[in-house]
């Protein structure tokens, strides 16, 4: 069973899903996952798509990253405007921006492709960051206060 | 540095001497360091806006007073100028100079487009009578906006210089790390400006007077 | 900001900025302090300007003793008192315990990892100039008679334009952020420094304890000062624009400032204990002969407590009524952090425990450190303990804790490290009997005057009053402890007299006074300009130890396929150490390249420059102009611009005909 899970979501340790790796940590591992050799087009143009320059994204690649950026800023605002989502649009917004966010330290600020180090020394600032300020946060939101 | 450390010496892969113990450049961890830092100083502003949501004790709330269009376009702009700035490196590093130039232009003209509505938005609410000294709102709106907007036009003069650079030729492929160290500044300027757009204009934007 | 490499193949650059002042060449003389962008001169000047500080905190100190020494003592008027405990406060924190461990930092890490100066040296330059023209804009408050008043925490909305309408806390509020530019630039350099500059050879497992703290050290600064930043800002803003960040009248909260206060101000707790901490493991396994107990498991205390120390902030605030959930949370959290500060403490005596001891001045300081800091320590713990910090909070108990720690931990700490490596600064010997002499008097003076204030804290002497009744029965108590302040003054008086003294006397030390392990004590004393005439290549931790005992190496590392440091007393090497070098493997996997033909000769050292002083100078400018006018803004930042694009136009090294 471990290794239906394992042929399914990963191979070579990562997930078929997660964006192939570009020469500068390994070489792209062989197609494989669940859908075979169907998805390898697919794939493959990513690849051109990513993986043209030696650790960095073509300009065309950077178009297509700010393309999706204006997609996702439009659908929020898009989504803003609809009255129904209640108490679904903080979660909603939080999401879409963690994704514009992403795309951003990823692709345009090269943390995808570049040496992990620098993606450690962020993710690391950004978790104590987020850590203390929720917490911030919840205890004067919820804390027992004496105050009004 | 590379003379002045007197260590070893890795070429990366765009020319740059790299001589480190990690073979990460000096100045790319400086300012990743650094925007860790500033993650930090941002992350407490917001903090602070969303402690004081709802709090304000008199009007304009935000359900007054925020444009969402105008914003979205504003927002449009600096996620277009992130795209130039990526674009601009590129360009460099490939030693495309003319390009380069253009797109660092880009850059300085869609950040100064950015800088514009928010010098309208702030004269716009002053006239409608929301100031930093007329509410909470106020008060952390402006500060926080105003401080991002800061870190913008510091960016956009570091840029003009950079793109001057570009033009004369000191800034060409063998030191677009300086480019690059710029651009992750600019970039993180524009998540920052993400979180906030989010935070106070897309989430807080029907917020009215505290309850009760 | 630099735009120019000098490099092997450049052409000459056309862009250029006119130079309003040409570049300081000569190496004599005031200019050259003022334009010198070498560590080790920067590290002096740090140095001084904190030790002059250190002064002037302690005769704002022994003012409040003398005030103290008495009941209804009307020597000075309560508005003074409070200025004096603001400014002895905020002097002893950000002007003399950060700036003294930034002296050891400057001086040591490019030395123990063997480095020819700290990556960004004008930016090294540019951080000393903002800490001391900070340090004089906070001090000039005291000229105009209006020194900050509201304490070093300068809770808000005490702080508030409503409620302190003086100038006072502007200077405050403007001056230490000033300071926290000085401290965030310096931190971030020797992260890259502390990652990126280490001699070949020197993984991190491999770096000395000192080196060690000084990386969790400017992690901590990097982050926390960004957060003191913020809660300046906004009460600058409330003070001097009228927002509304902490009026209460308004609805601001007044239990938001604390609590962005003690964000910041718990890991700055950290910030002044942490580089004591590896002054002393520095100077315990030289002086016991032995190597450093449980190497693995310090530093990993080390990492564990600056990341542990940001989520404890609030038992600062037990009293506030955060409610029973945060405060046993905070409790526990608090009591837990007590744990790896145990196991340094551990693991200093297990490096004393066998070792042949010589107890020289620096070893007595060290363990005297020890003492001091486990009683410290121990009524910190006594403070977590929610009921219990009730009745100390606000007392004269939780100022005889936090200067157990700061003065008993923190500045015997330095003192031993001031003793320890003066040989290697200056080449001569401080006088080892002096050195005694005052270690004994601050070590009695220092607990004559603070182990007292137990006592009268749990009798209920509140902490910042000005004076007492007659009948509270606090006099003879407070009069034992301002006697205990006036030897401690002596011991400090005596050290400046070893100073004259040994200066005057100028016995050599030589290269290796006493022994040492670590890669400072190979080079000559005073260090050469340029630190190491060849960039050593390191093979073992304590390399330079083992370099002088090859025969030791066999004892010490009898697990030759792993190539790990196993001490002989049973320290083991600890499994998230071994993880985290296991992260940067392959970082080091591309270390080794060239090192050979770069080891040595054409040695290149940074050029002075004028620009960070100038820089720093508009900086302050800036600041002032905030509290005048705007006139003075302007100038300010004309003067900023100026050292911004000097400082960007000018190569790190002037072009020079080919001579070598």
């Amino acid at each position: 069973m471990s290794n239906f899970w394992n042929k399914l979501l990963y191979h070579d340790g990562r997930g078929w899903w997660d964006l192939p790796r570009t020469q500068w940590q390994d070489p792209n591992p062989q197609m494989e996952g669940p859908f075979g050799h169907g998805i390898a087009p697919i794939k493959r143009t990513w690849e051109i798509i990513t993986a043209a320059d030696y650790h960095h994204g073509t300009p065309w690649f950077y178009v297509l990253i700010g393309a999706i950026l204006s997609i996702i800023t439009i659908v929020e605002v898009w989504a803003f405007t609809w009255e129904t989502l209640g108490g679904l649009l903080i979660p909603l917004m939080l999401v879409l921006s963690l994704a514009k966010f992403i795309l951003v330290v990823g692709f345009f600020m090269h943390l995808k492709f570049d040496r992990k180090y620098y993606a450690w020394i962020f993710t690391a600032c950004m978790m104590i960051g987020i850590g203390i300020f929720v917490a911030l946060l919840l205890l004067l939101e919820y804390g027992n206060q004496t105050r009004q | 540095m590379a003379a002045a450390t007197g260590t070893y010496e890795i070429k990366s892969e765009h020319g740059e001497v790299i001589n480190t113990s990690t073979g990460l450049s000096n100045k790319k961890l400086l300012m990743w360091s650094f925007l860790g830092s500033d993650v930090m100083f941002f992350g407490s502003f917001i903090a602070t806006y969303l402690v004081y949501r709802n709090r304000s004790l008199v009007g304009p709330y935000p359900a007054d007073i925020l444009d969402i269009p105008i914003t979205s376009v504003s927002t449009f702009v600096l996620l277009m100028s992130s795209l130039a700035m990526v674009l601009a490196l590129s360009y460099i590093q490939q030693g495309r100079q003319k390009m380069g130039t253009f797109w660092i232009f880009s850059v300085v003209v869609l950040g100064a487009i950015f800088l514009l509505f928010q010098v309208y938005e702030f004269n716009h609410f002053g006239q409608v009578g929301l100031t930093p000294r007329t509410n909470l709102f106020g008060t952390t709106f402006f500060i926080l906006t105003g401080l991002h907007g800061a870190h913008v036009t510091l960016g956009v003069l570091w840029l003009i210089f950079l793109g001057f650079g570009s033009i004369k030729g000191s800034l060409r492929a063998d030191n677009a790390i300086d480019l690059e160290i710029a651009g992750l500044y600019w970039h993180f300027v524009d998540i920052v400006w993400i979180v906030i757009f989010t935070v106070i204009y897309l989430i807080s934007a029907r917020d009215v007077g505290p309850p009760g | 900001m630099q735009t120019t490499h000098p490099g092997p193949s450049r052409e000459p650059i056309s862009l250029s900025f006119p130079r309003i002042i040409p570049r300081p060449k000569s190496e004599y003389g005031i200019w050259s302090w003022i334009s010198t962008v070498d560590h080790k001169r920067i590290g002096t000047l740090y140095a001084v300007t904190s030790f002059f500080w250190f002064l002037v905190g302690g005769i704002e100190a022994l003012l409040m003793r003398v005030q103290l020494s008495q009941a209804d003592s009307t020597l000075i008027d309560p508005e003074m008192f409070n200025q004096l405990f603001t400014m002895h406060g905020t002097t002893m924190v950000f002007l003399v315990v950060m700036p003294l461990s930034a002296a050891f930092f400057n001086w040591l890490v490019p030395l123990q990892i063997g480095a020819r100066d700290v990556a960004f040296p004008r930016l090294n330059a540019l951080s000393f100039w903002i800490f001391l023209f900070g340090s004089l804009f906070l001090n000039f408050s005291w000229l105009i008679g209006d020194a900050p008043n509201g304490g070093w925490f300068g809770y808000a909305p005490n702080s508030h334009v409503a409620f302190n309408p003086t100038n006072g806390m502007n200077f405050w509020v403007i001056g230490l952020n000033i300071l926290g530019v000085a401290s965030i630039a310096a931190g971030l350099n020797f992260i890259v420094t502390i990652l990126n500059m280490r001699a070949p050879g020197m993984s991190l497992t491999k770096m000395p304890v000192f080196t060690w703290m000084t990386f969790v050290t400017s992690v901590l600064i990097v982050l926390a000062l960004p957060v003191l930043t913020v809660a300046l800002i906004q009460l600058q803003v409330d003070r001097l624009y009228g927002t509304h960040f902490y009026n209460t009248a308004a609805g601001g909260d007044p239990v938001l400032w604390q609590h962005v206060f003690w964000l910041f101000g718990h890991p700055e707790v950290y910030i002044l204990i942490l580089p004591a901490m590896g002054i002393v493991s520095e100077i315990l396994p030289v002086f016991s002969r032995k190597p450093l107990f449980g190497y693995s498991f310090l530093v990993f205390a080390g990492v564990a407590i600056g990341f542990m120390g940001w989520f404890v902030w609030s038992h600062h605030m037990f009293t506030v009524g955060l409610g029973p959930a945060a405060n046993s949370a905070f409790a526990i959290s608090t009591m837990a952090i007590a744990i790896p500060t145990g196991i340094k403490i551990f693991n200093w005596i297990g490096t004393m425990w066998g070792g042949s001891i010589r107890f020289s001045s620096a070893m007595l300081f060290a363990i005297s450190f020890i003492a001091m800091f486990t009683i410290g320590g121990l009524s910190g713990v006594m403070h977590a303990a929610v009921p219990s910090d009730a009745q100390q909070q606000d007392t004269y108990f939780v100022v005889a804790h936090f200067h157990y720690v700061l003065f008993g931990g923190a500045i015997m700490a330095i003192f031993g490290g001031i003793y320890f490596w003066w040989p290697k600064a200056t080449g001569y010997m401080l006088s080892e009997k002096l050195g005694v002499i005052n270690w004994l008097i601050m070590l009695i003076g220092f607990n004559l005057q603070f182990a007292p204030q137990h006592w009268l804290g749990l009798d209920g002497m509140p902490r910042r009053i000005f004076t007492y009744a007659e009948n509270m029965g606090w006099e003879n108590t407070n009069m034992i402890a301002s006697a205990g302040g006036f030897l401690m003054a002596f011991s400090v008086l005596l050290f400046m007299i070893n100073v004259v003294y040994s200066a005057r006397k100028r016995v050599p030390a030589g290269d290796d006074p006493w022994d040492g392990r670590t890669l400072e004590w190979s080079i000559s004393s005073p260090p050469p300009h340029y630190n190491f005439e060849k960039i050593p290549n390191v093979e073992h931790r304590d390399d330079f130890w083992f370099t002088k005992h090859p025969e030791l190496i066999a004892e010490y590392y009898h697990d030759e396929h792993s190539g790990e440091l196993t001490a002989p007393s049973g320290a083991q090497f600890d499994e998230d150490a071994a993880e985290e070098e296991d992260e940067h493997a392959d970082a080091h996997a591309e270390e080794h390249h060239g090192d050979d033909e770069h080891g040595h000769g054409g040695i290149h050292l940074p050029d002075m420059s004028y620009y960070p002083i100038i820089l720093a100078a508009g900086l302050t400018i800036v600041g002032a102009g905030l509290m005048t006018a705007i006139p003075v803004i302007i100038i300010g930042t004309i003067v900023l611009l100026w050292g911004l694009l000097g400082w960007s136009f000018e190569p790190v090294n002037d072009p020079v005909p080919d001579s070598h």
